[in-house]
């Protein structure tokens, strides 16, 4: 053996060979510790973060540590040697591997040891009503998603026509989109000078000094004049692209060319809008939300613009801003086309879907469309991330979006897979298309009316929540009564029921969960891989 | 004075050579010293390609190359019970006493330990790194780690944070895990221009007399040339380029410090999924003559790497230990580190400069770093006799050999443990696991397993009870006497004491 230094051979024998003095409990275990554990000189983890932990020695570490070192330790070191029996109680144990100490390796220090340890450091408690008024989210996509059911069997069943069902829904669906529209006109009329700032600042990155505060205030109120209709075409035209191709990614035929010359459209216009291209931005952004949840407006938009309120469209066209006029109306006629072609593409695609599962047995359907639901409801995006790009903040959505993406749109994708497949149960044709069309309209369309009335209003989402809850108890209340009684007596009954079940559920839930709080356990300490901070957010989202 | 005991040790991870890294050196250089010690050593790892049955390392160092099926970067198929046929058959024909696991994500380390146990072994265990709470990976981990560390008789760590960290993690006694650092290997990490020789002969020779006697840290070479304001600092960063390594940080840095210091280069050596962002940032801020990427490297060139530099820079997320900054410092580099991990532990404050783990601060550290170097503050040149007089291997085998003096009963247990046994001995024996007076006996380690969960605890129990008639069979049906007894290698001279060679 050839030690590398003469002053390791000297450290070696001295601490490690000759056995050590016996410790005392004395030198190992702090006074306080013996009054109330059963086994004191064992330092449980639990001594940590109990109230009655050993005490710390604040800062030990650090002015131990660090201010120490210098050339002359190792020869310093020698000399305490040679005196160590004496000044080997004496001497601080120190958290250091560098230093030779005179403690054996398996001492354990009262005052440092697990003393950087966190114990739930970033716990937020929960509050009761905030949390019930969090459910309402999952309340309202489970209750769409019976009342989808509730529709299925009564069309189903033939107790209710399929064209009442998808007539009724679509105008829901229309009368949604009007007032959605009329909210995103006034978001972006408000926003668009807030967003210009920002976009100039997110460009520039010195553009603090020309940053005019937002001046959304003023434009909420009721009394600004009615929407500039060029903002509100260009958000509904601007929408459509990503609505577009949503909803031909779901009948993938006529996708591509479409999709990509709509986008091309969009983007042109933003372009040539350019004082008010940061709302077009802002827009982009919704449906960059919004297009796993098939913001497939376009269809049943377009075709309730085409087919019953045509003098709509010439009222758009009416008074364009000058620079945007051929594109828009460009976009225009593209969305009509293409919501003709979706419209009839899906009727006729409805005789395929009717006989698409006939020789599978309907208890087969009825298990996958069960299970394509649940994972529907389980993996809906109910995390409501338009605040972000709608509201503010919209610089760090993208990539939070980008993130959730797969999943939400595989919600999307399983119900609309369970809608065909029920569909596909039905004898008629007109049923077929009736129940896709109403599938579309319930899981594309509504999620995201449901998302943006949350954000835009909490009272608009609590009266959307309780009349969803209303709708799926009366339907199933009736579903569930006698053909022959009196079906309103039963609905009455069901919406009683239901209303009951959803507070007891929303409530309870929330207890539950409050309840459940106190089982946290989060431990933090210096082993826990840093979190980097990073100015530059460039490397920051691929991570 | 008794004779000190030699034993006969087989380390058993599924980390070894070929394959390189932190682990496998530390195996390698361990069983070394504890051969140099008189111990007999050897290891057990799994086969790998192109490396099967047994070899012979240097110094007789004996390596099992059991076959197994590699599930992910070399780390075996966690089969509990396959293993136990071929680690018997070994450790009878090994007349193993004491059975050393290494690296918490080694399979055949934990299978080891446990069937180490079940035959009646003492057991060790090292832990090399470092786990969150955090996340449902680490919770299982941390579940099987319970599991595996149960029933072991001691525990090694590389670092104070380390040890908390696998305390609270197996929920063991801190008095069972010893802190035993990593160690280098300095003479393969000096300094570029050993300093010349003086002139005197005279004092020559007195020098390397010091030198080779116990004296040497009196002996200082001379400065080495002073940094001029203009002359250029040279900045190494050798690591693996992964998001743990914190290499994002180092991509948000270089540019800020090359941009605040003129004359400053880089040279970064690694591979990873990151290096495609260094790349980048080259490209975006134009930086190809200032940062020199040289890829993956060789242990064997890291010297060669470092002593063209003059700061070593080490932005990493989590670290048990950092062997790699100790080597830095041993060849003379001024080391910039993130203060996360065991890393605050390892080196004098003199050689570090300690950064948060954020882009300016490391940025602000590594500024200080270059304004001390060119201010001649700092005499890096005193670094690699330091660092070899703190860390050595044979340092690291003497502690080594004291956990496994403690665990076998060389040394008494109130020694070993640090408590007076006439006070505490008859309450502790019969809860933990303690060397003196933990017992074999299955429905002790039952009770020990069981103690790990509600229906984790049961789960093991059911294992321990497998693996016992395992073993119960295999008695039967490969009895002991039919092993043959493998010949020793013959055995180093034990050392009587450090000080006769001093």
């Amino acid at each position: 053996m050839a030690p590398p230094s003469g002053l390791h051979q000297s450290a070696i024998p001295s601490d490690f060979e000759t056995p050590f003095p016996p410790l005392v409990r004395s030198s190992t275990v702090p006074v306080g510790l013996k009054s109330h554990r059963a086994d004191p000189s064992h330092l449980a983890p639990e001594d940590a973060y109990t109230s009655f932990s050993p005490p710390r020695r604040p800062g030990a570490f650090d002015s131990g540590g660090n201010g120490s070192g210098t050339d002359t330790r190792p020869r310093r070191l020698i000399r305490k040697d040679a005196s160590r029996s004496r000044s080997r109680r004496r001497k601080r144990f120190q958290k250091l591997l560098w230093v030779k100490q005179s403690y054996p390796d398996n001492y354990t220090d009262q005052a440092t040891f697990l003393e950087n340890l966190q114990r739930n450091p970033r716990v937020r408690p929960y509050d009761f009503w905030p949390l019930v008024a969090d459910t309402t989210v999952i309340v309202q996509h489970v209750c769409s998603v019976i009342i989808f059911i509730v529709c299925f069997v009564g069309i189903f069943q033939e107790r209710v026509s399929p064209v009442s069902v998808v007539g009724w829904g679509s105008f829901a669906t229309f009368l949604g989109w009007l007032l959605w529209d009329w909210w995103v006109a006034q978001e972006t009329q408000g926003g668009s000078a807030d967003d210009d700032a920002r976009a100039r600042m997110m460009r520039g990155g010195r553009a603090y000094s020309e940053y005019r505060p937002p001046r959304r205030q003023d434009s909420s109120g009721i009394d600004q004049p009615m929407l500039n209709a060029s903002t509100v075409s260009i958000s509904s035209t601007s929408n459509l692209p990503s609505a577009a191709s949503s909803t031909t990614n779901l009948l993938q035929e006529h996708a591509p060319p479409r999709s990509t010359q709509l986008h091309g459209s969009h983007t042109g216009n933003s372009g040539l809008l350019a004082p008010t291209h940061a709302h077009s931005r802002s827009v982009s952004s919704i449906n960059s939300v919004a297009t796993q949840a098939s913001t497939a407006n376009s269809p049943t938009t377009t075709t309730t613009t085409t087919t019953r309120l045509g003098p709509d469209g010439p009222e758009h066209i009416a008074n364009p801003q000058p620079t945007g006029r051929n594109s828009r109306a460009y976009v225009r006629v593209s969305t009509i086309k293409s919501a003709i072609l979706i419209y009839f593409t899906l009727l006729g695609l409805s005789p395929i879907l009717k006989s698409l599962t006939r020789s599978t047995s309907s208890d087969s359907i009825w298990a996958m469309s069960f299970w394509l639901l649940a994972i529907n409801i389980f993996f809906f995006d109910y995390s409501g991330s338009s605040s972000a790009a709608v509201g503010g903040s919209g610089g760090s959505g993208s990539g939070t979006h980008s993130k959730q993406l797969p999943v939400a749109s595989l919600s999307t994708n399983a119900a609309l897979m369970a809608s065909t497949v029920l569909a596909s149960r039905l004898p008629s044709t007109g049923q077929v298309f009736s129940l896709t069309l109403f599938s579309i309209e319930v899981f594309g369309l509504f999620p995201v009316f449901r998302q943006y009335a949350r954000h835009r209003s909490w009272r608009y989402h609590a009266l959307l929540t309780v009349l969803l809850v209303l709708g799926a108890g009366g339907g199933v209340g009736m579903i569930l009564g006698d053909e022959r009684g009196w079906p309103w007596k039963k609905g009455l009954l069901g919406m009683v029921v239901g209303c009951l079940i959803a507070a007891l559920a929303m409530g309870g839930c929330s207890w539950w969960l409050i309840g459940l709080q106190k089982y946290k356990n989060e431990i933090y300490g210096p082993w826990d891989p840093a979190r980097p901070i990073i100015i530059s957010r460039r490397h920051w989202d691929d991570e | 004075m008794p004779p000190p005991a030699t034993y006969n040790i087989a380390m058993v991870s599924d980390f070894f050579f070929p394959q390189p890294g932190g682990v496998e050196s530390h195996i390698y250089q361990l069983s070394t010293k504890l051969r140099d010690r008189g111990h007999k050593v050897i290891i057990i790892t799994h086969a790998y390609k192109g490396r099967t049955g047994v070899r012979y390392l240097t110094n007789g160092l004996k390596v099992y190359h059991v076959p197994f099926f590699v599930l992910y970067r070399s780390a075996s198929f966690p089969t509990v019970f396959s293993f136990f046929p071929i680690f018997r058959n070994i450790v009878l024909r090994e007349r193993i006493d004491i059975v050393h696991g290494h690296a918490s994500l080694s399979s055949l380390c934990h299978e080891a330990i446990l069937h180490a146990r079940t035959m009646g072994l003492r057991t060790v265990y090292t832990d090399h790194s470092l786990f969150g709470f955090a996340d449902a990976a680490s919770i299982f981990a941390n579940k099987l780690l319970k599991f595996s560390l149960s029933d072991v008789d001691h525990v090694i760590c590389v670092s104070h944070t380390c040890k908390e960290n696998t305390v609270l993690r197996a929920s063991l006694d801190p008095l069972m895990v010893s802190v035993i650092p990593n160690a280098v290997v300095a003479e393969n990490f000096k300094p570029l221009d050993p300093p010349p020789p003086p002139t005197d002969p005279y004092l020559q020779s007195q020098q390397q007399h010091h030198s080779r006697h116990n004296s040497s840290s009196r002996y200082h070479p001379p400065p080495s040339r002073p940094l001029g304001p203009h002359d250029t600092i040279t900045i190494v960063v050798i690591s693996r380029l992964f998001y743990n390594k914190g290499t994002d940080l180092l991509t948000a840095a270089i540019p800020r410090i090359l941009e605040n210091h003129p004359h400053t280069r880089f040279i970064i050596a690694g591979d990873g999924p990151k290096a495609i962002d260094l790349e980048q940032m080259i490209e975006q801020n134009v930086l190809q003559d200032r940062v020199e990427m040289l890829g993956p490297i060789r242990h064997e060139e890291v010297r060669d790497v470092m002593v063209r530099g003059h700061i070593y820079l080490h932005p990493s997320l989590t670290e048990a230990f950092g062997t790699v900054i100790v080597e830095a410092a041993s060849c003379g580099l001024y080391v910039v580190c993130t203060q996360v991990g065991g890393i605050p532990e390892v080196l004098p404050s003199h050689m570090t400069v300690f950064a948060k783990p954020e882009e300016d601060d490391l940025v602000a550290a590594t500024g200080r770093a270059i304004a001390a170097l060119r201010a001649n503050k700092v005499r890096t040149e005193l670094f690699h006799e330091q660092v070899k007089s703190m860390y050595s291997w044979t340092n690291v085998a003497t502690r080594t050999e004291r956990v496994y003096n403690g665990i076998s009963g060389a040394i008494s247990e109130a020694e070993f443990y640090g408590y007076d046994a006439a006070n505490g001995a008859g309450s502790w024996s019969a809860t933990r696991g303690r060397s003196g007076v933990q017992s074999f006996a299955l429905i002790d380690r039952l009770k020990r397993y069981y103690g790990c969960g509600i229906w984790a605890g049961k789960l093991f129990c059911l294992c321990v009870i497998v693996d016992y008639l395992i073993f119960l069979f295999l008695e039967l049906w490969f009895p002991r006497d039919s092993i043959d007894i493998c010949p020793d290698w013959p055995r180093k001279q034990r050392k009587t004491d450090g000080k006769d060679d001093g």
